[in-house]
């Protein structure tokens, strides 16, 4: 068989294309950690190194109250959206043939997030304005605040922007996953909340707390759908784009942005690192029991 | 010898139906779950249904809706088309159609020949870890992503500076930013990984012994790629295509960015169209966005049988 990779240069080359487009797609990060590490700040002409912008982002009271909005977001989107993903994942690995389900699930990835939040704006205004009526017609006044712009709406945008990525994640863990190792538990007599804990989710974790990672990640990363449903307070990505179009961002919104960065790629090189290790624990092992299997 | 007439089968009884659905449902792994543990798992669809499905679908109805002072009332109109058709925003709808196609194409030649690489020549297990790479631009915020380019792409930006130093410039190139070449770039910098890994998914469908009989008989690289991976990764390339021709059109925040006053798509004009109350507008681009989106998604279905993308998911 000819190998079309024959020569290793073609081979090496083909390599290092990847990781020069890896690099190209980090460029804009990397240059914001350079600004952020500059004593006077972003367009300047002299260039000091500092670590000084980092110290000071926590003295920034609207970036700090905007982030921590953002992480009490992330964490309510986080304890709905894994179990939503988990949920739907496991409804199509027993149902297969439900090819509705996963377009269901995965539909919103190919809406842009302006056109779906403009959608989501109207729908939630519609929803307090009939929910406002209702009140007033029964005088259940607790129904009247249920869809007002804030929290709740903000939530709501984010799961549907986040569950398609949580699905595929846990879908993809599920994929080595047999369901008979539950029927086998159940049958057992474990009730169906111990055939999940004992049986499954050991198996599954690994696609679980990477999808907390990303739920997290995504929420700092989102822009639109927050700006446009959240009502009345900030989160880290407003405040940011706000202080771009409107008065150029300060140096301690380059150094949030690295601190985020950094937390992102520490996040990712751990995954990177935990299941390289791992894989190669699980290669060493089914070669040990290979070995173990030949006959002398 | 006369063959003797086989006796009908007779309709099974309630038990052995029974029995027939217990073994059903214990091959699906569902035997002893009551009623509300079964109804538990339509709950993501259910959530979905109600807070992306009605809304989606609602963006029609309301798109005919008549214009309030700051709000819309229920009617029949055309108006908001008409205003939309008959205006420099339908242009603009078209230019951003244009330029999306172009990021599409340049995506396209920059990230599918990474997934074939991929997938022929780094060991499965491998691979995955190496298209994770690809995930790390995204967990880092696309604002500043974005914004970054400016410096990158700016007059005396990196870019600028590089091509300068190496004396393949004299003088700074000003059309990188605020021209429709920027919201290019920004495109292909946002949605990149994309068709890489949509790619990806539709190659690991194909067995790695049809590389291999390409080669044993002889085979150019080139006719390799051309008359046997693109059309059997077609579905992950179309899906890889959908993905960054809609977000080219809808994503307001790169022309916003990097497009200068002149670069509009048809989210920053829904944005646009929110910021000056014109809700029945924006729901009409929205509109016509979705019919795109669904009549493109159709289109694939039928063409290229998007389902064989689950395959390796199943």
């Amino acid at each position: 068989m000819s190998d079309d990779y024959a020569n290793p240069w073609s081979y090496r080359l083909m390599w290092a294309y990847l990781f020069g487009v890896v690099l190209i797609l980090m460029t804009p990060t990397f240059y914001n950690y350079y600004i952020s590490l500059n004593e006077y700040g972003f367009g300047a002409a002299n260039y000091e190194f500092t670590t000084g912008w980092y110290a000071a982002v926590f003295s920034d009271s609207l970036l700090v109250n905007a982030f921590g909005w953002t992480l009490m977001l992330g964490l309510v989107n986080l304890v709905v959206t894994v179990p939503l993903g988990l949920l739907a994942a496991k409804q199509f690995k027993r149902r297969p043939s439900q090819a509705w389900l996963v377009a269901l699930m995965l539909l919103p990835l190919f809406v842009p997030g302006d056109i779906f939040a403009s959608a989501l704006l109207v729908f939630f205004k519609t929803l307090n304005g009939g929910f406002q009526e209702l009140a007033a017609l029964t005088g259940l006044t607790f129904m009247k605040g249920w869809f007002k712009l804030g929290v709740t709406t903000a939530v709501i945008g984010l799961v549907v922007y986040t569950v398609p990525y949580i699905f595929i994640v846990i879908l993809i863990t599920l994929g080595r996953f047999h369901p008979e190792q539950t029927e086998a538990a159940r049958a057992c007599g474990a009730a169906a909340w111990r055939a999940f804990w004992d049986v499954e989710f050991p198996q599954v974790k690994a696609g679980v707390f990477a999808s907390c990672a990303f739920v997290m990640i995504l929420t700092f990363n989102e822009y639109t759908r927050t700006a446009i449903l959240k009502g009345g307070f900030d989160t880290f990505t407003t405040v940011l784009v706000s202080q771009m179009l409107n008065t150029g961002m300060s140096e301690q919104s380059y150094a949030m942005g690295g601190i985020v960065s950094s937390i992102a790629i520490a996040v990712i090189g751990t995954v990177l690192v935990v299941t390289m290790l791992r894989a190669g624990q699980t290669e060493r092992r089914r070669r040990g029991e290979e070995a173990l299997a030949l006959p002398a | 010898m006369t063959a003797s007439p086989q006796p009908a089968p007779s309709p099974p009884d309630a038990a052995t139906t029974r029995r027939r659905g217990r073994s059903i449902a214990a091959d699906l792994g569902m035997a002893g779950e009551s009623r509300a543990g079964k109804l538990i798992y339509y709950v993501p669809a259910a959530f979905m249904t109600v807070f992306f499905l009605i809304p989606s679908l609602m963006t029609v109805i309301w798109s005919f809706y008549e214009r309030t002072m700051f709000w819309m009332k229920p009617g029949f109109t055309l108006f908001s088309y008409i205003n939309f058709f008959s205006s420099a925003r339908f242009e603009n709808f078209l230019m951003s159609m244009v330029h999306s196609s172009i990021s599409v194409v340049i995506c396209f030649c920059i990230g599918f020949p990474i997934a074939v690489f991929v997938r022929k020549h780094v060991p499965p297990a491998a691979g995955h870890r190496v298209l994770l790479l690809f995930i790390l631009p995204f967990m880092i915020s696309e604002v500043i992503r974005i914004f970054m380019l400016r410096p990158v792409l700016g007059r005396n930006g990196l870019v600028n500076t590089v091509l300068m130093d190496a004396g393949l410039v004299t003088e700074p190139i000003t059309w990188f930013l605020f021209t429709p070449v920027g919201v290019i770039i920004g495109d292909i910098l946002s949605f990149l990984p994309f068709i890489i890994f949509a790619g990806f998914l539709a190659m690991e469908a194909v067995p790695k012994y049809v590389f291999e009989v390409c080669q044993d008989l002889g085979a150019s690289r080139w006719r390799q790629f051309r008359d046997v991976i693109v059309p059997l990764a077609a579905p992950g390339i179309f899906a890889g295509a959908v993905f960054i021709f809609i977000n080219g059109i809808g994503n307001a925040f790169v022309p916003n960015i990097l497009g200068g006053p002149g670069a509009v798509n048809a989210g920053l004009i829904a944005t646009q169209a929110i910021i000056a109350l014109d809700f029945p507008l924006a729901m009409a681009i929205s509109a016509i966005m979705v019919v795109t989106l669904m009549g493109l998604l159709y289109l694939g279905h039928r063409v290229f049988n998007l389902s064989r993308l689950l395959a390796p998911l199943s």
